[in-house]
């Protein structure tokens, strides 16, 4: 199950925080995403250096914690998307699927001609196709 | 896409093809709005300097949304690291898809290393206007050149890039050529890849 999702712009400035569950302490949420950005400048500044892994949007698996695991996507324009879920046994196909349609949307929320870039996403048609994304990687893989 | 628009006359209305649309915009409606466009921002500035620069940022933000675009729609998995990636892409993806057509040529300039140029016989902005002699050396193509500087400095090589009309002996209208200037970071880092 996803429990937190956020879009973090190419100076780290965050653009959409969304968490889907009330359970856990947003902040705690907040906090997992922000070290989860120093994880990618990272992989991104040192990359392997092996062929096609070089220029691939996909991150992957960034690091797990107790009982989440962080998920990283970056676009060609250094945004990044991060994705927090406590599924244990997640596919890697399913978390790309989930990031393609995501990025979907983002490309379509941006393409908004009154949203400024650099400050927050706050269309709200963005933020129900996002929650439709959600609950559909929700039932595709616990299936 | 931008096109010529053409329309077909069917007689009887049900034998049109259920197509799925067209995937061009019609050029006269593309050119009427840009003339407006230059209208709008000539009456709010005092200067061509100025205009031009309101042009550049008009392009900024198209160039902006169509990086993102792309990126999502062509490029699949891939992001673009290296110069002349980027380049390849501008001159021919992102014209592609803008003009219909990809670029008449790409040159690395002579002088310095860090300039490149776009050229293109005729701009299709440019179409259907002509610079009035006291308006000196302004070109409309500033507009192009701003979405060239929002394409390359969302994907990380900030650049400064300008339109020129260069003379072509034999052509009555000039060709112009899209100047790109790469910041010192971006060749350093260059040549740090190798």
């Amino acid at each position: 199950m996803i429990v937190c999702l956020a879009v973090v712009g190419h100076q780290n400035n965050p653009l959409y925080i969304q968490s889907f569950t009330e359970a856990d302490d947003a902040l705690k949420l907040h906090h997992i995403v922000h070290c989860s950005l120093d994880v990618v400048d990272e992989r991104v500044n040192n990359p392997k250096k092996s062929g096609p892994t070089l220029n691939e949007t996909f991150l992957g698996l960034l690091y797990p914690t107790e009982n989440y695991k962080v998920y990283g996507y970056l676009t060609n324009t250094k945004v990044k998307f991060i994705l927090v879920t406590t599924d244990l046994d997640v596919r890697d196909t399913d978390v790309r699927n989930f990031y393609r349609r995501f990025h979907a949307a983002y490309v379509d929320a941006v393409s908004n001609p009154f949203h400024v870039p650099g400050k927050k996403i706050t269309s709200k048609s963005f933020a129900e196709r996002v929650s439709t994304i959600v609950k559909s990687f929700g039932l595709s893989s616990s299936s | 896409m931008i096109g010529v628009g053409k329309i077909k006359q069917y007689s009887n209305v049900l034998d049109k093809p259920l197509g799925k649309g067209k995937q061009e915009v019609s050029l006269s409606a593309f050119a009427f709005l840009f003339s407006e466009l230059v209208q709008y921002n000539q009456t709010q500035v005092d200067n061509i300097a100025e205009l031009e620069r309101r042009l550049e940022d008009a392009g900024y933000a198209v160039g902006a949304r169509v990086l993102e675009l792309l990126c999502h729609r062509e490029k699949g998995n891939r992001r673009e690291t290296r110069l002349l990636g980027i380049l390849s892409f501008i001159h021919s993806t992102v014209w592609k898809v803008l003009f219909g057509k990809v670029a008449d040529s790409l040159e690395k300039g002579t002088e310095h290393e860090d300039e490149y140029m776009i050229s293109e016989k005729e701009l299709l902005v440019n179409r259907f206007i002509s610079i009035p002699k006291d308006m000196g050396a302004f070109n409309c193509g500033a507009f192009v050149a701003g979405v060239v500087r929002g394409v390359l400095d969302n994907a990380g090589f900030p650049a400064v890039v300008t339109a020129h009309f260069v003379p072509v002996d034999g052509q009555q209208r000039p060709r112009t050529t899209i100047l790109i200037k790469f910041a010192e970071e971006v060749l350093q880092r260059e040549a740090r890849l190798g």
